[in-house]
């Protein structure tokens, strides 16, 4: 869903008439944190079935690498976007904490997804995910939106997942958009 | 009631408001029973909810705008009932809260407040009228039309309030124009909540999506058409060469904050700037540079005036005019006199060959009061103002008032002169009109000695008594002299005489300062009189005085169609009619000079008081 964001707002940076030059002058503070959030996201994901400490503490570290995000996300708070990101990741933060660190997923709403997918999610041990039930705190933060044709993927995704694409969207414009133009204004006829 | 009594009512007003809506929210928005398809349902319609109030649809000619939120809200009443549409319309307003910050928070709790009444009315009424929630019935389409009236009323009813408490209100806020333009968003309203209720019905999402896309589209069609417009006005509007508004746009204006500075009695400043020794620049570099040096300038007022909302336009040649719309005579004087000085010491090519050797201007400016009638009025002051900037040595500021206008007795008796001359023409045509103005000018005259006027008003208040029924001469001499009382259409004839003398006297420049006198004359304090009806201090003062002394004349000699009243008879109906008629204030001060002059003497001689009715 991130990607596809993207994506898109490229696409429409591209209509909008921005240029691709404007993303090289991206300046953001703790910039290496993200791909190094990335990395350890991928080592839990990789790992946990196999090291039982992992396992163990899967939910406290995604929580963790959520903390360490969202700290990035407050310390670049002056981007354009990024006080948007900020609050939908924070939004899937809260509905994780309060979950046991885990993202909880509406199984109807996951029914299109397959069969395979919802037993996983009733056993309790897809990724980071878990099933709505009735002891669900706060379930209208949860991945409750199906994405469903015409959209070309199917998914199901959270409210905050969607806030924070509309702020990745709002930052990728303004790359795109504010890059130097060739134009120059018409200065005053002075010497 | 004033002012700060109705600031309390506007408080408990939106106070009230507040706890109802507030109230409403609470009673009816259910955070904790919805399924999660509704919540999904309830996030859908708060992103179109956000959408499309963000994509609103403008309509030239001017900036009207209309968001088409509101038909998602009456879909929603339709399909899903009350609880839901309150939480979409809790979760778009926190959203909004988060991103319009520029929007004061009471701002925000009202406007939420005034949805929950809306959307709790139409809601009723739709139960009510027999609406049955969850299904569309075309055979029965009564119950949403009283819905949509219910919550379009409440809408406007609200705002009516609103504007009414906080005293906002003046003559034109609700015109026919103005409903007319809203009947018509309202029925597009309706209309589209009609067309979504059937899509939401039929394919949920992707029927929220497509109407979304297309009003999203729409608005876009809609803003390009403005953009369009636009420009192509902004075109007829820009003078050429500087790229300022031009003359006539410029006069619309000043027309525009003109009238809305009398209604809403805010501060309003015009200055006109005129550059110095342009004329020698053109002469000595040639019109191509002097048409460069009009560029630079223009440019130059353009970037100094990007912050403020300034209309600048080039008044004509190398005379330029600000209108300052919410600005003080003391803001303007210090934002121009900064401007001027900025201008000194920007160099620009050849003005090392003009006096001052710099690029310098000299500027008048006037603030608006509440005596000005016209807008014509202000600029024929500020360009007094600035011609006494020019006389005091030219690349300064002046804001006119009344003792910085060059005075020249010579010049006042060659006006005077001017003046008999016309006023002669009434020796052939009506002897009656030559002898009034005569003696109302000997009057004003008089009484100017006991009034406190600078020299410049006592001037024009003379002038202005002599010439005051110049008008007159378009008035058939049938009507003039006729004996008896006169016909209404006659009548109205003779009323027009104030206009026509303006127009004669606005023929010539320097006499511009008697326009108000001549076309005013006839103005009544409590606001009955002609030609405007205006009322009090909305008559400039030297009208109101020659208003006196003209009913005074006329009062007590001899007219084709009234009775003579003694001065004493006059005296005593000028108190009576002070303060509906006349100016109390001024009214008493006549009486007295009256008496103090005339009547004691004529009490002494009375046989030539006699003489003297008896010629006139």
């Amino acid at each position: 869903m991130v990607y596809d964001g993207i994506l898109l707002s490229l696409v429409i940076g591209f209509f909008r008439g921005g240029s691709l030059k404007g993303l090289a002058h991206m300046k953001l503070r703790g910039g290496w944190l993200f791909p190094l959030l990335l990395v350890v996201q991928f080592v839990i994901f990789a790992l946990q079935d196999k090291v039982a400490i992992i396992a163990k503490l899967s939910n406290t570290l995604f929580l963790l690498v959520y903390v360490i995000g969202l700290l990035f996300l407050w310390l670049n708070r002056n981007q354009p976007g990024f006080i948007v990101i900020f609050a939908g990741v924070l939004l899937n933060f809260i509905v994780m904490a309060v979950n046991g660190g885990r993202m909880p997923v509406s199984v109807e709403a996951a029914q299109f997804l397959g069969r395979e997918y919802i037993d996983a999610l009733q056993a309790g041990v897809y990724g980071k995910h878990q099933a709505i039930t009735q002891e669900t705190l706060l379930p209208f933060l949860g991945d409750i939106i199906p994405l469903s044709p015409p959209y070309p993927r199917q998914q199901v995704i959270s409210i905050g997942d969607v806030v924070m694409n509309v702020g990745a969207f709002l930052f990728i414009q303004h790359l795109m958009l504010s890059a130097p133009s060739k134009k120059t204004s018409t200065a005053p006829a002075s010497k | 009631m004033s002012a700060g009594c109705l600031k309390n009512y506007v408080k408990w007003y939106v106070t009230f408001i507040y706890l109802l809506g507030i109230f409403l929210c609470f009673w009816k928005a259910d955070f904790f029973t919805q399924s999660v398809e509704d919540w999904v349902l309830i996030y859908m319609l708060s992103a179109s909810i956000l959408l499309l109030s963000y994509f609103t649809i403008h309509l030239p000619p001017k900036d009207n705008s209309f968001s088409m939120d509101s038909a998602i809200y009456l879909a929603s009443i339709f399909l899903y009932g009350i609880s839901l549409t309150i939480n979409v319309l809790f979760v778009s307003i926190i959203i909004e809260l988060m991103y319009k910050k520029r929007v004061a928070l009471w701002k925000h709790i009202f406007n939420f407040s005034m949805y929950c009444l809306m959307i709790v009315g139409a809601y009723y009424s739709f139960i009510l009228f027999g609406g049955k929630i969850g299904e569309i019935n075309t055979h029965n389409l009564f119950p949403y039309m009283i819905s949509l009236l219910v919550y379009f009323s409440l809408n406007i009813l609200l705002m009516f309030l609103f504007f009414f408490f906080s005293g906002q209100m003046f003559k034109g806020t609700f015109d026919m124009g103005i409903l007319k333009e809203a009947c018509i968003s309202y029925s597009v309203t309706l209309l589209l909540s009609l067309v979504l209720t059937i899509l939401l019905k039929e394919q949920r999402f992707f029927g929220l999506f497509l109407f979304t896309i297309l009003v999203v589209l729409l608005s876009f069609a809609f803003r390009k058409f403005l953009y369009l417009y636009q420009d192509v006005s902004e075109r007829a509007n820009k003078d050429h060469l500087t790229g300022l508004y031009n003359h006539g746009f410029f006069k619309e204006t000043l027309n525009e904050y003109f009238s809305d500075a009398k209604k809403l009695q805010q501060p309003f400043c015009l200055a006109l700037l005129d550059l110095d020794d342009f004329k020698k620049y053109n002469d000595r570099n040639g019109h191509l540079r002097g048409d460069a040096l009009l560029q630079f300038f223009g440019e130059l007022l353009k970037m100094e005036t990007k912050e403020k909302k300034y209309v600048v336009a080039r008044y004509g040649g190398e005379e330029f005019a600000i209108l300052m719309p919410n600005t003080r005579k003391e803001e303007a004087f210090s934002f121009l006199d900064r401007l001027r000085k900025k201008a000194n010491d920007t160099y620009f090519a050849g003005v090392e060959h003009i006096p001052s050797r710099c690029l310098s201007f000299s500027c008048g400016i006037v603030e608006y009061e509440s005596g000005i009638y016209e807008s014509g009025e202000l600029i024929h002051r500020a360009d007094q103002a600035l011609y006494y900037a020019k006389a005091q040595g030219k690349n300064n500021v002046q804001v006119y008032n009344e003792h910085n206008i060059l005075l020249d007795t010579i010049q006042f008796k060659e006006e005077l002169d001017a003046m008999e001359q016309k006023l002669k023409i009434f020796l052939s045509k009506d002897i009656y009109t030559y002898r009034h103005s005569k003696r109302v000018f000997k009057y004003a005259l008089e009484f100017c000695e006991k009034l406190e006027l600078t020299d410049h008003e006592r001037q024009t208040l003379v002038l202005g008594a002599l010439i005051h029924d110049i008008g007159k001469i378009e008035v058939p001499r049938d009507i003039l002299n006729k004996e008896g009382k006169l016909e209404r259409h006659e009548w109205e004839i003779v009323k027009k005489h104030v206009t026509w003398g303006k127009e004669i006297i606005a023929a010539e420049k320097q006499f511009d300062d008697l326009i108000p006198l001549v076309e005013l004359h006839h103005e009544r304090y409590d606001g009955k009189g002609y030609p405007y009806g205006l009322k009090g201090e909305e008559i400039p003062k030297l009208a109101r005085i020659l208003c006196i002394i003209d009913s005074f004349d006329a009062m007590t000699t001899e007219r084709p169609y009234q009775r003579t009243k003694t001065f004493e008879e006059a005296v005593s109906e000028i108190m009576r009619c002070a303060g509906t008629q006349f100016d109390p204030f001024y009214a008493k001060l006549f009486t007295k000079f009256i008496q103090e002059k005339y009547l004691s003497r004529v009490h002494e001689q009375p046989e030539k008081y006699h003489d003297n009715k008896a010629v006139q």
